[in-house]
This record gives structure tokens, sequence and C-alpha cells, in this order.
């Protein structure tokens, strides 16, 4: 009897909207949506802690203070998500070589700097559509309005009581967030979310790449 | 709703922070006497006014910081600047 393929599957925590595909090692959904607003699980995305001291020189050294999210040259979206704390989002798989490139990058920064993997360690949303922050100011007391919160902000706060990492990331000029958290409570922010979205007329849309 | 400014953050829902309670300088272990160690771990003022306490923002910046806050009333004041300057008894321990 030959050895089926024994390719690792990676999952995200949060069910995926039927159908499934595999994109790069990763099972997703392939449900598209053309609604105003959409939610999609983008777990997959390569995601890079990297942890220094508040204010220290390493800050200097990546170019985002905290507060903000900065897409770089490789088109990594790099957030400013705590004081001394940054959170690197990439494309699916690239995780390895934005590991090696942010310890090689920070390497003389004059500290210790923290540089980890926590990809399959968490979990990622994308709400986006003009009404996002309609939704989800009915989960989270922060004022999401242009003037307080425009695009290019990241902060984390208590969302649907949860605690979250939140980026305001605009997609071709349409409002977006990505929303972080632990693995563990995805999919409760998952539903959450959609279910503060219902109003808006939310649909679940799959991960394009 | 309670609002509690963070040095980081701005004002936030107080239930986004973990309390640390009124900042008490630590003694010397190495010199202090039981009663002095035993009212450390565990007296506390507990005036009605104004006090200096320690905070956790643990739903946002995960950062500890020192303020003033009224215990009748709940205003605050005085918080402590992002990287404790001014603030003696900022880092160390706030219990
Ligand atoms: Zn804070």
């Amino acid at each position: 009897m030959s050895e089926p393929d024994k390719k690792p599957l990676a999952r995200s925590p949060i069910a995926p909207a039927l159908p499934v595909r595999v994109v790069d090692g990763w099972e997703v959904s392939a449900a598209r949506s053309a609604a105003p607003l959409t939610l999609t699980d983008v777990t997959p995305l390569a995601k890079v802690s990297v942890k220094a001291s508040a204010r220290g020189p390493a800050e200097t050294t990546i170019g985002v203070r905290f507060g903000r999210a900065r897409r770089i040259d490789a088109g990594d979206l790099v957030v400013g998500s705590g004081p001394g704390e940054w959170l690197v989002i990439g494309g699916i798989g690239s995780a390895p070589a934005m590991t090696e490139h942010w310890r090689a990058t920070t390497a003389g920064a004059g500290e210790l700097v923290t540089v980890l993997d926590l990809t399959h360690g968490r979990a990622m949303l994308r709400l986006t559509g003009a009404h996002a922050a309609d939704a989800l100011s009915t989960i989270c007391a922060i004022d999401l309005r242009d003037s307080v919160t425009p695009d290019g902000t990241a902060f984390r706060s208590s969302m649907a009581a949860l605690v979250t990492d939140v980026v305001r990331d605009d997609v071709g000029g349409v409002r977006s967030y990505l929303l972080h958290c632990e693995r563990s409570s995805g999919q409760y922010l998952f539903d959450a979310v959609l279910q503060a979205g219902a109003a808006f007329g939310v649909e679940v849309c799959g991960l394009t790449t | 709703m309670m609002l509690l400014p963070c040095p980081w953050c701005g004002p936030r829902n107080v239930t986004e922070f973990a309390y640390r309670g009124e900042n008490i300088a630590r003694p010397d272990p190495n010199t202090a006497d039981k009663a002095t160690w035993r009212d450390y771990l565990y007296y506390r003022s507990n005036r009605a006014g104004w006090e200096r306490e320690g905070w956790f923002h643990r739903a946002g910046c995960r950062q500890f910081f020192s303020i003033e806050r009224n215990r009748t009333t709940n205003e605050t004041r005085g918080v402590g600047t992002p990287d404790g300057a001014g603030d003696a008894a900022h880092s160390g321990d706030s219990r």
C-alpha cells in the first residue's frame, strides 16, 4: 500500500465557509461575496512579533511608532501594536523569511530584540466596507471616526470583551480593519463581528491571494 | 463607566485595566523587620480622597503606570508620563 501524500495541512481556528480550497498548505474558504461589508478570515497570513524596550533604540531601527501601521517595501505591514512591540503581517508562508529579515534588521539596534513567528498561535480577521466602523462601534468603545483613528492607526483594546489588536488598513480607498487575537478566541471574535455586522449586511468572503 | 487616562493610550474604559493598589515604597528585605514587612504586604491606608495608585493596562498597551485618583469621586490627575519620568514609585512595585 503506497503512502498517501502526507503534506501537513494548516487550519485556522475559525471554521471555513464552504467550499474550501488549499492555498500554500492552508485550508481556506473559497466562498466569495460582493456584499458592501465583508468579513474574511485572514489567519493564514504570516504574523511575526518583534519585541524590544518601550521607546528604545529598536524603535528607530524599525521606524514605526506605537499606534501606527505602515506598509514597507516588501508589502508587509508593520504594526506598532504596543510600546516596544510590533506585529509584522506578511503573505502566506513568508514567516520564516520575515523572521530572518527582522532578526537581521534589528541585530544592530543596540538592545535585546525578540523576533518570534506567531502565525499559528493567533487568529486574524479583516472587516472591509464603508460601514465597517459602524459595525465595530457596537462592540468596541474606541472612537473609530477618521478624525481620531484614520487609515494607518493601530491600537489594542477590548472588542466584544476580548483583547484585540485593531489596525485600520484601508483597501483601495475602502475602509478596512484587521482584527488580531489569540488563536483560541478566533471563532468567538469572528462570530461576534458577524453579529455586529448583521445590521449592515455583512457576508463572509474567503481569503483571496 | 469610569474613564482612566492611560499615559500611552489615552482615556480608556476602566475595565481594560488591572488595579495594583496604592503606591507603597518597598522596604529593604535585608533590613526590614517582620512588622514592617507585614505592613508592606497587607496594610493599606484606604483613605477617602486622593491617593496615588498603580494600574496595569492589561487590554491595551500592557504597561504599568501611576496615577492619582480621588477615591470618593473617581476624578483622576497627575498621570505618570509614558517613560515614568518624575514618578519615582512608578515602575518597581506599586503595591
Ligand atoms: Zn495603555
